[in-house]
């Protein structure tokens, strides 16, 4: 059927991809099942609970209820992208291991990501600034502490 | 935390998670991942009543739809007999009849999602509406609708039906004289208290991928499950075939919480994937997990106590009805515990702990941490509040008199061993500022639970390689309790390799006859045993290597930070250049079962309040939790445990409650069941009573569990101090306390 799907060209973690895929496809499909970039999970399907958060151009997006033809143009980071180069991890992803920001890890994906766009727009957040930009990105191991605490540890001293 | 100062080289380290590089870079991969060429999706159709007939279903339209590559039907899942953990009565889709909104009663594979979505739809089912049941006590009522006419068939239950019933478990405990001692009291208090039902809320909901070989039979499953060698055991006798065509393969958990030890959709995958020739993937999406999982039980539970005016207590009756849903399937042999917590840890002579768990025409409940403690101990511990202020005596103090000590039994006739329930209490109550003053609509509140530590069997092996590669083998799939780590910490303090030397090696269920997996608290009790039998085992194997290709004199050869010593002359050797040298690997490979343990682990926590007298709006001002343990292995790791615990106890004490109406779910995602987000979490004080006495060579006790458990009482005494609101159904809404406020409440 004409309509029903669109050839995207989009940046994903630096990366040219030209793809087709059908009008209704979301965005994190497209990059799970489609892409094979299985690192962004899919959680509540209902853009709550944070586990499938990239960044769009830099912003903070929910993929589960973002539609994949909506990103054409877009240059899109994923979990897999945050990492340098060599593999290198970067502070955020140090502090999440040592202050125990994860259990099992399905929901740290989508905090890392959320908190990567944190510290891009606030350097230097207050733990207050860290709650309620971090309210969108549902945990249920951690009770939520060690990940605070993570992301003070990887912010730049006030 | 306060930490003793018992200490090991790398055990009591807050070692850092060592899958952590996985997790935080998106490499971590959980079922859900696996993606095997051709796979396709499966979904299933849910029944529209509560109670009904199947009359006739009708697949023909979905089957003709392209792309649609398989649709089955109970007739299809029904020759595997029923499903369960112990128990079997539940079928994987339904036959003859559903027994609850949302059922499941068909399954298709398709090419996409959408496909098979459209497929469902073009399925027609004719059913022919029964009267249902809702509630526990009306599916006692002699004319209530039996859910299970052929109960006495069933697999695995103890319990016999003498006449059709709902009752699908039943039993009473008595001790001393009841009717005695209640002519004793002064003072009798009776309450009922009403617990919810309470999801796990896990972030991945269950998903699993079935793919059977073509070209061997050989049946591959990747499911995010903690039990797979009860997956591999289970999906054998419902398919019919024998578990050593089954392969479960290891894959990361996204959280468990009780959830993960079923694995409901297991055979329907199967089935699919045998129908259609093709690897199948079914998530369950978290519609589908509120509509049809297995949430913590609603349970009602009827407390009974006398008392004398100095506090002693003298009977103490417990009638705990909890209310199964459909099927007891989804619990280990179809009960959870609560009763015995309902009659509390306390000194009572006369006590008599009646336990009935009845079908209803609702989602069948299962297996949430801790299953049953947090339903009874919400009820004892806010009972034993109100019985307090009755006779005019302080909480604390109230306990305090009546907790047993080292020596007395439990009112279900247990003596524990080290117990240190007062010191518990007392230290949470120091922590808390329990007597300071406090301002107008603040309270606190105390409760206290305990938890044992688990038992079973676990295997860990330790390999030392001539190229220098440590590595530790396990049949443990990770739900995120960090074991990986904890075995790293034993083989390192035991070996004198650093923990960052190990690769762990998670083996599929080819390996081993048989391993019972993470459930119940035991992880770090049965595998620091295993994992130390396995790294003493590896130590001896590198002494006797030294003395047989070195020479060295038998007796004179020891190993500690990673070396063979000859103590005659001083040399040593470390084991990589030992093993280079001789060529050799040394294996190490322990099976433990570790039996259960007769020492408990206390909890006692202090909530500190405010109440909003305007709006009713509970806020939880700061709280404190006291810990009973052993040695802590982990620091980081307990830590995370009693966070997890609180926040799990938090959202069932304020807000989270799978609200079923006429018989439906209606908190359908997660805009409407409402989890604690990181802004709801208060300021949280750990305090750890630590001991040299536990479980194992590290004396360790379990924590998995503990902390979630007297949250909710906690919350609610503070709640009656603050403004003299009595909550006795959970969750404490701001709703509730308003209305608790206008019309007014004992004080």
């Amino acid at each position: 059927m004409p309509g029903t799907e669109s050839t995207l060209n989009l940046t994903i973690n630096g990366k040219p991809y030209a793809v087709t895929a059908a009008n209704r496809r979301t965005l994190v499909d497209l990059l799970r099942y489609d892409l094979g970039l299985t690192g962004t999970k899919e959680g509540c399907g209902v853009g709550v609970c944070g586990a499938c958060s990239v960044l769009l151009d830099g912003r903070l997006v929910s993929s589960c209820i973002m539609l994949a033809c909506q990103a054409d143009g877009a240059e899109i980071t994923t979990i897999e992208g945050i990492a340098g180069p060599d593999g290198e991890l970067q502070p955020l992803q140090r502090s999440f291991i040592e202050y125990g920001g994860f259990q099992c890890g399905i929901c740290t994906p989508g905090q890392i990501i959320a908190a990567t766009a944190l510290l891009q727009e606030m350097p230097s957040p207050t733990e207050e600034q860290i709650k309620e930009w971090m309210m969108g990105n549902l945990c249920r191991c951690t009770g939520y502490y060690q990940i605070v605490e993570a992301i003070k540890a990887a912010a730049v001293p006030a | 935390m306060t930490l003793t100062s018992i200490q090991f080289n790398v055990v009591g380290q807050p070692v850092p998670r060592v899958e952590g590089p996985l997790k935080v870079t998106g490499q971590a991969r959980y079922a859900a991942d696996f993606n095997p060429p051709g796979t396709i999706w499966g979904k299933c159709l849910h029944s529209p009543y509560s109670h009904a007939g199947i009359v006739s279903i009708d697949t023909s339209k979905a089957e003709r739809m392209p792309g649609v590559h398989a649709v089955i039907t109970g007739a299809d899942t029904r020759e595997g007999s029923l499903w369960g953990r112990g128990v079997k009565d539940a079928p994987p889709l339904a036959f003859d009849r559903v027994r609850y909104y949302g059922e499941r009663v068909a399954a298709v594979a398709a090419d996409d999602e959408d496909l098979a979505q459209a497929a469902l739809e073009q399925i027609e089912v004719e059913y022919a509406e029964w009267p249902a049941v809702f509630e526990p006590f009306e599916a006692l009522r002699d004319d209530a609708p039996i859910l299970h006419p052929d109960f006495n068939s069933y697999f695995g239950f103890k319990y016999k039906q003498t006449t059709p019933s709902n009752i699908h478990h039943q039993t009473r405990l008595e001790r001393g004289d009841v009717e005695q001692g209640f002519l004793q009291a002064d003072v009798i208090v009776e309450n009922t208290y009403v617990t919810q039902r309470q999801s796990q809320g896990m972030l991945e909901p269950q998903s699993i991928v079935v793919s059977i070989d073509p070209e061997d039979d050989r049946v591959h499953v990747w499911h995010c499950n903690k039990v797979p060698y009860f997956v591999r055991g289970a999906l054998a006798s419902a398919a019919g075939i024998p578990a050593e065509r089954i392969i479960v393969h290891p894959t990361f958990i996204g959280g468990d919480f009780g959830n993960k030890g079923n694995s409901r959709l297991t055979p329907i995958c199967y089935y699919l994937a045998k129908a259609s020739g093709r690897p199948v993937r079914m998530i369950s999406d978290y519609k589908e997990e509120f509509l049809a999982g297995n949430p913590r039980h609603h349970v009602v539970i009827q407390l009974r106590t006398g008392v004398k005016r100095d506090g002693t207590l003298t009977a103490h009756t417990v009638n705990h009805v909890v209310n199964s849903g459909a099927y007891a399937a989804f619990k280990s042999y179809g009960t959870i515990a609560g009763a015995n917590e309902a009659a509390g840890p306390y000194r009572v002579a006369n006590s008599r702990i009646d336990s009935t768990f009845v079908y209803t025409n609702t989602v069948p409940g299962g297996f949430m941490r801790a299953p049953g403690e947090p339903e009874g101990v919400f009820a004892i511990e806010s009972h034993m509040d109100e019985v307090a202020r009755r006779i005019g005596m302080d909480p604390v103090e109230f306990r305090l008199k009546n907790l047993i000590v080292e020596g007395d039994e439990t009112a279900f006739g247990e003596r524990l061993h080290d117990v240190r329930a007062r010191e518990t209490l007392v230290a949470a109550a120091e922590a808390a500022g329990y007597g300071a003053p406090k301002a107008p609509f603040v309270g606190r509140g105390v409760a206290v639970g305990e938890r044992g530590t688990g038992a079973g069997e676990g295997t860990v092996e330790v390999r030392l390689e001539p190229d220098g590669r440590a590595i530790l083998g396990t049949p443990m799939f990770d739900q995120g309790t960090g074991t990986y780590t904890t075995i790293t910490q034993v083989a390192s303090e035991e070996l004198g390799i650093p923990p960052e030397r190990f690769e762990i090696e998670v083996w599929d269920t080819d390996e081993l006859e048989s391993d019972s997996g993470l459930t119940g608290s035991r992880g770090t009790h049965v595998n620091t045993l295993a994992a130390h039998s396995a790294a003493v085992t590896a130590r001896n194997d590198l002494v006797e290597l030294a003395m047989e290709y070195l020479g060295w004199p038998s007796g004179s050869v020891v190993f500690s930070d990673g070396k063979a010593r000859r103590s005659d002359t001083g040399e040593a050797i470390g084991w990589e250049e030992l093993l280079a040298r001789c060529g050799q690997t040394v294996r190490a490979r322990a099976h433990t079962t570790a039996s259960r343990s007769h020492r408990t682990s206390f909890v006692a926590q202090v909530a500190e309040v405010s109440v909003d007298p305007e709006t009713g709006e509970v806020s939880v001002l700061k709280f404190t939790t006291a810990h009973d343990s052993g040695v802590v292995v982990n620091p980081l790791g307990y830590q995370g445990q009693v966070n997890g615990g609180f926040q799990h106890g938090l959202g069932y004490a304020l807000m989270e409650e799978l609200v079923v109406e006429d018989g439906r779910v209606t908190t359908l995602s997660f805009g409407d069941y409402k989890m604690p987000t990181v802004r709801d979490m208060p300021p949280l004080n750990t305090v750890v009573l630590e001991s040299e006495q536990g479980e194992g060579p590290y004396n360790i006790r379990g924590i998995g569990e503990a902390p979630c458990i007297p949250v909710a009482p906690a919350i609610a005494n503070a709640v009656q101090d603050a403004v003299g609101v009595r909550i006795r159904n959970l969750p404490i809404t701001a709703q509730k306390v308003y209305d608790g406020l206008r019309l007014g409440s004992p004080r």
